[in-house]
């Protein structure tokens, strides 16, 4: 039996994303899917349009103008898009394993040129191409002698950025087969997105300084691709045919480079390169079966069950890198606003802030941030959430022992922020300190009853180390949403009788008898909580075992 | 004590139109090796979540140890041990860690499930990875553990949908010899399998359901007597089986259209 040609076989590879694609909106039946695809195709194609244009008169304005070898700035601009936007969508983009390939009958150079072809297929290629051909036209039109130039230097930057990005993508799927460095760059991806925050303050206070600094760098920007194809284009520009072959023969080098280490990779790939991380069977090694001398139990307080749910929870969180990273970032949040704060509140007395202003919304924010999880609180359970239902307890344990967790979280980090706050910005007066630790009661355990019933009517799962398809409960966002608005309104208000009243001790009064109530109605609330878990159990596990 | 483990009157569970158990009357004896045989799809697992306090059952009741489950479901959880078709593993616990949860959860104190912990891991072979995460571990590593979880508080009854699937041979072996003592000391066993070698060495009496309804139960023996009246020689449960579920004959898939493949 004959194996289909080249062509053929990249067919079918196109073939089989499409299907993929189209049955991944039949079976999740979700129109918004669908209309979320065709709003960011045509956000998509607005801005590859939107660039093509930007592209052509840029590089029209640089070779009429005779500054062409500020084109080496748009092959960087394109050669960074093409090569880190693919590495930011890794983990967001639609599920197809290359690889999965290999148990066709292709040859080792049909599945090279199958993968490269597969490159050539991704948003950010497509856009590129878009872009170089716009930068092509615009030459031509400016320069129609730099035409020859400027199509095989595209040609071969095009086939160069390609490998590259290849090259790069197949190094990432061997690093993100693996749980823990998976989450090592999720956690890196987050830092990553926080640390944009602080660009403004430290270009405002290092920028100047900076400059001289980059401008010394830039040299050595020289040798490498895009560098090399703006200097060739410049040197067709001026009849400098050297400075042409020069460029045209490094982008080349570069490829040969790039293609032998894809090709390397490949044949990895090929020859049944294992990634997966499951344990390989081991000798059993013969131990002891003795058991520690008995240790000191920190939750001996507690009822054995609650103190299980605990030490799960802690040892869940510790584990789960993103929801860590999650807990760590609104301290870091608060000092980086108080900081911004402070240097405002240093310029005059106009900008002075007030501490009894400043410290209950960073409480209020705090509290936003941390109690959002708590809304689908078995979202990482798994199939784990079985041996909640199999176990000899009743379900109010379980919500004990996760909201105790939080509670302990929670304490800490507002603790941390406090000691922050007190730092940089200073305590707020007696009254209105006391009336936010009591309003900080009231409203984290009245969320707990709203977010427990949430967490049991609008379950949704969620995998660790994993941001693909990860999206929370549609219905618990807004849940949350709604109570903390409501919540935070009435706190603010309260708050703010006690100025209008010229009572500044009414509002802790006031959040006292509230956080009472809350307290209250929480542990009334906890029966008909394990009602309603077992009447929704068959919800729940669907939901967090499929 | 009663001397029937397992009661089931009229059980029966609906999803919308389907009925995946319908109206099933079923009794184990305290101390049986219970077989619960049956096609995909016919209501194995459904049955066992209902017995197990996973699924409601629509209609029907079920008494477990004399105590009836609906009124009586945490009495009845604390003695019974299950591994649910899921395993229904906390995945980012090392295996030492989830065994822990599991003893506390039914309330044994530290000390005797840190003792029984280590014990059952070292019975499992799964005692050399103290560090590794359950999502690490392998199928049949995963099914063991699961095992082991339902054994750690000593239950009176073990439910086990398909505990041999993904098992290698060699703890297969001292799966068998632990559920085959566990029997001896009078715990009731009720298992699914696909392994009929397996339901047949170890089972004494065995029930099927096909589509959701319970077409034969009783002794091994009995089912033999019961087949082999009709059909003479079927003896091996298989051909029992195959007899059962009619599989046997007319509807037995057409090998012929497969001409090609031969």
């Amino acid at each position: 039996m004959r194996s289909p040609g080249l062509t053929r076989q990249i067919q079918l590879v196109a073939a089989l994303r499409w299907r993929i694609l189209r049955n991944n909106l039949r079976r999740k039946n979700n129109r918004l899917d669908l209309l979320g695809l065709i709003a960011s195709g045509v956000f998509g194609a607005l801005l590859v349009a939107g660039l093509s244009i930007a592209l052509y008169f840029g590089a029209y304005t640089f070779l009429s103008t005779g500054r062409a070898g500020c084109m080496a700035l748009f092959f960087w601009a394109i050669f960074v898009w093409w090569q880190v936007f693919p590495v930011f969508v890794a983990g967001f983009g639609a599920s197809f394993e290359f690889r999965t390939l290999l148990r066709f009958p292709l040859s080792l150079s049909a599945f090279y040129l199958i993968g490269l072809a597969y490159g050539l297929a991704d948003f950010s290629a497509i856009a590129a191409l878009c872009w170089l051909l716009a930068m092509t036209i615009g030459a031509a039109v400016a320069s129609p002698g730099v035409l020859l130039a400027m199509l095989l230097l595209s040609t071969l930057f095009v086939l160069m950025n390609v490998t590259l990005e290849r090259l790069i993508g197949s190094w990432l799927e061997r690093l993100l087969a693996r749980r823990r460095s998976r989450e090592i760059f999720f956690a890196i991806f987050v830092l990553l997105m926080v640390s944009v925050q602080f660009i403004s303050p430290m270009l405002n206070r290092y920028g100047d300084a900076a400059r001289p600094w980059v401008e010394r760098l830039l040299p050595y920007l020289a040798p490498f691709p895009p560098s090399l194809a703006g200097r060739a284009i410049a040197g067709a520009a001026l009849h400098h045919f050297g400075d042409v072959l020069l460029g045209a023969a490094g982008v080349s080098l570069y490829l040969l480079l790039f293609g032998g280490l894809l090709w390397l990779r490949f044949a990895s790939q090929y020859a049944g390169e294992e990634l997966s991380e499951t344990a390989a069977p081991a000798r059993v090694v013969a131990r002891p079966t003795a058991t520690a001398p008995g240790q000191a139990d920190t939750l001996s307080l507690l009822s054995p069950q609650i103190a299980a749910v605990v030490r799960k929870e802690f040892r869940y969180l510790t584990r789960n890198g993103f929801a860590f990273l999650t807990l760590l970032l609104p301290p870091v949040l608060v000092l980086l606003f108080s900081s911004q704060i402070s240097t405002v509140r240093h310029t005059g007395p106009a900008g002075k802030l007030s501490p009894d202003l400043f410290f209950p919304g960073m409480m209020a924010y705090l509290i936003l941030i941390l109690m959002a999880p708590a809304y689908n609180c078995f979202a990482y359970e798994g199939r784990g959430i079985q041996s909640y239902f199999m176990a000899p307890l009743r379900f109010r344990n379980v919500f004990l022992g996760k909201n105790l967790m939080l509670t302990i979280v929670l304490t800490l980090e507002i603790l941390l922020s406090m000691a922050v706050l007190a730092f940089r910005v200073g305590l707020p007066s007696p009254p209105r300190f006391v009336a936010t630790l009591a309003a900080i009661v009231f409203t984290v355990v009245g969320q707990f009853v709203i977010a427990n019933w949430s967490s049991l009517t609008f379950p949704r799962k969620l995998v660790f180390g994993q941001m693909r398809g990860q999206r929370q409960s549609g219905m618990a966002v807004l849940i949350a949403f709604g109570a903390q608005i409501l919540l935070g309104g009435m706190s603010t208000l309260i708050l703010f009788a006690g100025r209008w009243t010229g009572n500044p001790w009414l509002p802790a009064e006031i959040f006292a008898f509230l956080a009472v109530a809350a307290v209250a109605g929480y542990f009334a609330s906890l029966d008909a909580l394990t009602e309603l878990a077992e009447q929704n159990k068959e919800t729940l596990i669907e939901a967090l075992c499929r | 004590m009663s001397d029937v483990a397992i009661r089931i009157e009229k059980l029966s569970r609906r999803f919308g139109n389907l009925t995946a158990v319908d109206n099933i009357d079923l009794e184990v004896a305290a101390g049986q090796f219970f077989g619960f045989l049956g096609p995909n799809g016919a209501g194995k697992s459904t049955t066992i979540k209902m017995l197990t306090g996973l699924l409601a059952p629509t209609a029907g009741r079920m008494q477990l140890l004399g105590l009836d489950f609906a009124q009586h479901s945490v009495e009845v959880k604390r003695q019974i041990g299950v591994v649910p078709e899921g395993m229904g593993l906390f995945e980012r616990l090392t295996g030492s860690e989830y065994l822990h949860f599991v003893g506390q959860m039914y309330g044994l104190d530290r000390a005797t499930t840190r003792q029984r912990s280590a014990e059952l891991l070292e019975f499992m072979q799964l005692a050399d990875r103290p560090k590794t995460l359950v999502a690490d571990y392998s199928h049949g590593m995963q099914k063991k553990l699961a095992l082991a979880a339902a054994v750690i508080h000593r239950p009176r009854i073990l439910f086990l949908d398909e505990p041999f699937e993904g098992v290698d041979a060699l703890a297969a072996g001292a799966l068998k010899t632990l559920l085959s003592r566990m029997i001896e000391r009078g715990v009731t066993i009720f298992l699914t399998s696909h392994v009929l070698e397996i339901v047949e060495r170890l089972c004494s009496h065995v029930a099927i359901i096909d589509k959701g309804r319970l077409v034969a139960q009783g002794s091994l023996e009995e089912l033999r007597a019961g087949v082999a009246a009709e059909a003479g020689s079927k003896t091996t449960l298989e051909q029992i089986f195959l007899s059962i579920v009619g599989q046997d004959g007319a509807q037995r898939p057409q090998l012929e259209e497969l001409s090609w493949l031969m």
